[in-house]
C-alpha cells in the first residue's frame, strides 16, 4: 500500500531514517575491552618506573610465569596443596553431612551439639590456624586440619538446616508405607536436602582455599602460600604475581566446577539457599 | 442447639490428660547437660597432657583473669579494633559510593566491571604479603588488610541493589521533576539499603578475618598478634583466651549488624546477599 503526500510528509519530518548519534553506552562490550587494555597498559608503564622490589609490570610476570611453569616449581608446589586440599576438605565432607543429618533427625543430637556448632561457626577460624600449628607442626597433617576445620561448619550447617526444611508429609508417607530408617534417610532426607548440601559445599571449597593459603603461609615450608611468602620476602614482586593469579583461577575453576556438579547432582531444586 | 459443648467433647475424648515429661521438651537442659560434660571432660583429660600442647578449663579462666587484670587483653583489643573499625569505615564508604555509581551507570559499570571481578577472584589472604610490602607491619597494614577484604562484598551488594531498584518509581520521580539528589537519597538509598546490609554483614565477618590475618603475620600488637605469641612460646592457655574472645566479637558483631539491618531496613524482608 503506497502512502499518500501527506503521509510521506509526515513520516520525513519524524526522521525515522535518521542514524542515532554515536553514544558510548550503546558499546559497552567496546567500553569493557577499553577499559581492559588500558589498565594493562598504564600498569606496564606505571610499574616500569616504580622500583621493581614494590610494583611489578604485566609483561614481567608473564616472564616469571613461564619461568616457573618451565622449572616445574609452580607445578609441583600446587599439586602439594591440592592434594592436602582434597584430603581435608574430603573429611570435612564426610563428617559434616554425617554431623548434620545427625542433628537435623535427631533432636537430641541437635540440643546436644548445636551450641559448640555456633560458637565454632562465630569464630574466626583463622584464629585456630596457630593452635593447629601447635597441635600438628608444621607438616601436611596441620594443613589437611586447617582445610578440614575451614570447610566442615559450612557444610554442617547447610546439612542441618537441609534436614530441617524436609516436607514432614514426606516422610510421614514413607513411614506410612513401612520404610525402614535408612531407606528414609537413603531415599528421601538426603534428596531433599542434597540441594542444601551442594550450596554448603560450593561455599565450604572457597574457605577451605583460603584455610589452606593462609596456612602455607604460615608454616611458609610448602605449597603456594609458601611460594606467596618465599618471593615476598625475596622482594621478587614478579614471582610474587604468579601465584597470586593461578590461585585466583583456581579458584574461579572450582567453584565454577562445583556449581555444574550441583546442577548435576541436585536438578530438582533450584532455589537452593546458602547459610 | 442443645448437645455436648466443646468442653465437654474435649473432657469426654480425654485430650486434657497431662503430656508426659519428655526430654525433648527440654533442650536447655540438654543443653546445659552436654556443655557441663563436656567441661568436665576437657578438664579431666587437660590436665593429664602436657601442658605445652593442651590446657584445661580452669587454666583457660585464670590466664583470662590474669590478661584481664595486666590490662594487656584491654589494650591489645583497643588496637585491634581500631584498625578493624578504620579499614571497615573506609570499606563501607567507599563501597557504598563506588556501588551506587557502578549500579546507575551502565558506562561506569562497563568500565569497573572486569576489573573488580578480577580483583574479588584473588584469595585476598594472597595479597596480604604484598600490603605488608607496601605498607610496612604498623597499624596501616592492618587497615589496608582490613579494607581489602570488606570491601568487596559491601561494593558487590550496593551495585546490584542500586542496580534492582524499581525503574517505574525512579521514572514517577522524573516526571515530577525531583532533582538527581533527591531521586539518590529518597529513592535509590533506601530501595538499596535492604542489600547493602546485606553486604555489610558478610563484610564484618571478612573484615575480622582479615584483621587476624593481618596481626598474625605483623605480629607486633592487636590480639591476632597474641595469639602469634602465646603459640610460639607455648602458653597454650592464653592462646585459648584470645581465641575465646575472638569467637565472642565475631557472635557480638553479626548480632549486632543483624540488629542494624532490622531496624534499618525493616521494609524489605526478602534481601538477597550476593558473594
Amino acid at each position: 500500500m503506497a502512502l499518500n503526500i501527506t503521509e510521506q510528509q509526515a513520516l520525513a519530518e519524524l526522521r525515522l531514517d535518521q542514524t542515532r548519534p554515536f553514544r558510548l553506552t550503546d558499546h559497552l562490550g567496546a567500553v569493557r575491552a577499553a577499559s581492559v587494555i588500558a589498565a594493562v597498559i598504564l600498569w606496564e608503564i606505571f610499574g616500569r618506573q616504580v622500583n621493581p622490589l614494590f610494583l611489578s609490570y604485566p609483561s614481567a610476570i608473564a616472564r616469571a610465569f613461564f619461568q616457573l611453569l618451565a622449572a616445574g616449581e609452580l607445578q609441583r608446589q600446587a599439586l602439594g596443596s591440592l592434594q592436602v586440599f582434597a584430603v581435608g576438605l574430603g573429611a570435612a565432607l564426610i563428617l559434616g553431612i554425617a554431623l548434620g543429618l545427625l542433628m537435623g533427625r535427631y533432636r537430641l543430637a541437635e540440643y546436644a551439639l548445636d551450641s559448640y556448632v555456633y560458637a565454632f561457626d562465630a569464630t574466626p577460624r583463622v584464629a585456630l590456624i596457630p593452635v593447629m600449628l601447635l597441635w600438628f607442626g608444621l607438616g601436611t597433617s596441620s594443613k589437611i586440619a586447617v582445610v578440614f576445620i575451614s570447610g566442615l561448619f559450612l557444610v554442617l550447617m547447610n546439612t542441618f538446616s537441609g534436614v530441617r526444611t524436609v516436607s514432614a508429609q514426606l516422610v510421614e508417607i514413607g513411614r506410612a508405607y513401612g520404610a525402614s530408617e535408612r531407606t528414609l534417610f537413603g531415599k528421601i532426607i538426603l534428596p531433599a536436602a542434597l540441594p542444601f548440601i551442594m550450596a554448603g559445599v560450593r561455599l565450604a571449597v572457597g574457605r577451605a582455599l583460603i584455610g589452606i593459603i593462609t596456612a602455607e603461609m604460615f608454616t611458609a615450608v610448602t605449597g603456594m602460600g609458601a611460594l606467596l611468602i618465599r618471593y615476598s620476602s625475596a622482594l621478587a614482586t614478579d614471582k610474587f604475581f604468579v601465584p597470586v593469579i593461578f590461585l585466583s583461577l583456581l579458584g574461579v575453576a572450582l567453584s565454577a566446577a562445583v556449581e555444574k556438579l550441583q546442577k548435576r547432582l541436585a536438578p530438582w531444586k533450584e532455589t537452593e539457599r546458602a547459610l | 442447639m442443645s448437645g455436648p459443648s466443646n468442653e465437654q467433647i474435649i473432657e469426654e475424648l480425654g485430650l486434657r490428660r497431662e503430656r508426659r515429661w519428655s526430654l525433648y521438651d527440654q533442650p536447655n537442659l540438654i543443653r546445659a547437660a552436654s556443655l557441663l560434660i563436656f567441661l568436665t571432660l576437657w578438664e579431666f583429660y587437660g590436665r593429664r597432657t602436657d601442658p605445652i600442647l593442651f590446657t584445661y578449663p580452669t587454666a583457660v579462666a585464670q590466664a583470662f583473669w590474669s590478661l584481664l587484670w595486666s590490662g594487656e587483653l584491654i589494650r591489645q583489643m583497643g588496637v585491634s579494633l581500631s584498625a578493624l573499625a578504620a579499614g571497615f569505615g573506609a570499606s563501607l564508604v567507599l563501597g557504598v559510593v563506588i556501588g551506587l555509581v557502578m549500579g546507575r551507570s551502565r558506562l561506569a559499570e562497563a568500565i569497573l566491571e572486569p576489573h573488580i571481578n578480577a580483583l574479588y577472584a584473588i584469595p585476598q589472604v594472597a595479597l596480604t604479603p604484598l600490603l605488608m610490602m607496601w605498607l610496612g607491619l604498623g597499624f596501616g597494614v592492618k587497615v589496608g588488610v582490613v579494607f581489602l577484604f570488606a570491601f568487596f562484598p559491601i561494593l558487590i551488594n550496593t551495585a546490584s541493589g542500586a542496580k534492582n531498584v524499581s525503574a517505574s518509581m525512579v521514572e514517577v520521580a522524573r516526571a515530577y521533576l525531583a532533582p538527581p539528589g533527591q531521586i539518590l537519597f529518597k529513592i535509590i538509598c533506601p530501595a538499596a539499603l535492604p542489600f547493602i546490609m546485606a553486604g555489610v554483614r558478610i563484610a564484618i565477618g571478612r573484615a575480622l578475618v582479615g584483621m587476624i590475618v593481618a596481626e598474625l603475620f605483623t605480629a607486633i600488637t592487636g590480639l591476632g598478634a597474641m595469639l602469634s605469641l602465646y603459640g610460639n612460646i607455648f602458653e597454650t592457655a592464653k592462646m585459648f583466651v584470645v581465641i575465646i574472645v575472638l569467637g565472642l566479637l565475631g557472635i557480638g558483631l553479626i548480632r549486632g549488624t543483624q540488629w542494624l539491618e532490622r531496624r534499618l531496613a525493616q521494609w524489605k524482608e526478602t534481601e538477597r546477599a550476593l558473594g
